[in-house]
C-alpha cells in the first residue's frame, strides 16, 4: 500500500510539473498545430492530476507538500526550446507512470498504462513536430 | 546466538559441516527426482504450457518482419519504417530473455508485391493497433515483475500507430 501511495504521489508530482511547464511552452508556440497540441496536452495532464488528487484522498495518503516553485530544466526562449521541453515533460510523465504498473493490479494498472501510453504518444507527436528522429523509443517510460 | 560465541563455532565446525553435507546430499537427491519429472515434461512438448507472453513475443517478430518487407517494397518509406522495426526487435529480445526461450531465427521476408505507400502504412497501423491491445491485456494480467516491461511494449506499439499516421 505504501509503495502504491509513493508511486501515485510521484505521478502526481510529474503531472503537476507538466501542467506548470505547458505555461511557458505555450507562450513560445505560435503555429496553430503546435498550440492545439499544447492545449490538448495541458488539459489531459489536468484531468490526470484531478483524478490522482481524489485517488490519493481516498487512500488517505498525503500528496506531499507542493514545491514552492518549479524550476524549468533550461530556459525557454523560442519554438525549438519549447518543443524540447514538451518532449522532456512527456518522457518524465511516462517514467512516473511506468513505475506504477508493478504496484497496481487490474483496473488500476490499466489506468496507469493508459497514462503511460498517452504520455508516450504525446512525446511522439512532439518529436514529429520538432522533426526529431526517430520519433519513437523502444521502451517508453524506461529511465 | 552462535555467532556471538566463536569458541562454539570452532568446536562444532566439523560436525556442522557433516550436517550440512548430509543436507546437501538430500537436496541433490530431491533435485534428481524433480529433475526426472521436469525432463519427462519437456519430452512431451504438447503438454508444455506456452508462456502467457508468447503471443506478445510472436507479434513482435511478425511486426519486425512486416516492417522489413514494407521497407523493401517501399524504399521511400525505409527511413521512417526501419526504426519502428528495430523497436520490435528490441521487444522480442527482451521478451525472449524474460520468458527464457531462445529467439527463433527470423523467417525470410517474403515479398508481397508492391502496394502503394498509403496502403502499406494503413496495414501496418492496423497491425500495431491490434498488437497494442494484445500487449495491454497481457500487461493487466501479468505479474508485478513483468508489468513494467510489457506496459512499455504496449505504449511503444501505440506510439508506432501514431508515427504511421
Amino acid at each position: 500500500m505504501l509503495r502504491v501511495n509513493e508511486q501515485l504521489a510521484a505521478a502526481l508530482a510529474a503531472e503537476e510539473a507538466a501542467i506548470y511547464a505547458y505555461g511557458p511552452i505555450g507562450v513560445h508556440l505560435t503555429r496553430a498545430v503546435d498550440r492545439t497540441e499544447a492545449r490538448a496536452a495541458e488539459a489531459a495532464h489536468r484531468n490526470r492530476r484531478d483524478t490522482l488528487v481524489s485517488e490519493l484522498a481516498q487512500l488517505k495518503a498525503s500528496a506531499g507538500p507542493a514545491p514552492a516553485a518549479y524550476q524549468l530544466p533550461f530556459a525557454i526562449t523560442d519554438r525549438a526550446t519549447a518543443l524540447k521541453l514538451a518532449i522532456q515533460v512527456e518522457d518524465g510523465v511516462a517514467q512516473a507512470w511506468r513505475v506504477v504498473l508493478p504496484v497496481t493490479q487490474d483496473a488500476d494498472r490499466s489506468a496507469a498504462l493508459s497514462a503511460l501510453t498517452d504520455a508516450a504518444v504525446r512525446a511522439t507527436r512532439w518529436r514529429r513536430l520538432a522533426e526529431v528522429s526517430p520519433v519513437t523509443m523502444a521502451f517508453p517510460g524506461q529511465p | 546466538m552462535v555467532l556471538t560465541d566463536p569458541v562454539g563455532i570452532t568446536g562444532n565446525g566439523y560436525k556442522r559441516r557433516r550436517v550440512l553435507g548430509g543436507a546437501a546430499g538430500a537436496t541433490l537427491a530431491m533435485t534428481a527426482v524433480a529433475g526426472c519429472g521436469l525432463f519427462d515434461d519437456d519430452d512431451d512438448k504438447d503438454r508444455k504450457t506456452p508462456d502467457p507472453l508468447q503471443p506478445v513475443l510472436d507479434e513482435a517478430l511478425t511486426l519486425a518482419a512486416a516492417y522489413d518487407r514494407a521497407a523493401l517494397a517501399q524504399p521511400a518509406l525505409s527511413a521512417r519504417l526501419t526504426p519502428l522495426g528495430a523497436d520490435h526487435r528490441a521487444h522480442a529480445a527482451a521478451l525472449a530473455k524474460l520468458i527464457g526461450e531462445p529467439l527463433p531465427s527470423a523467417a525470410p521476408a517474403a515479398s508481397s508485391g508492391a502496394p502503394t505507400a498509403g496502403a502499406t502504412l494503413a496495414v501496418l497501423r492496423k497491425s500495431e493497433q491490434q498488437a497494442q491491445k494484445t500487449a495491454a491485456a497481457a500487461c493487466r494480467q501479468t505479474s508485478a515483475a513483468r508489468a513494467a516491461l510489457v506496459g512499455s511494449i504496449a505504449a511503444c506499439r501505440a506510439t508506432h500507430a501514431e508515427a504511421l499516421r
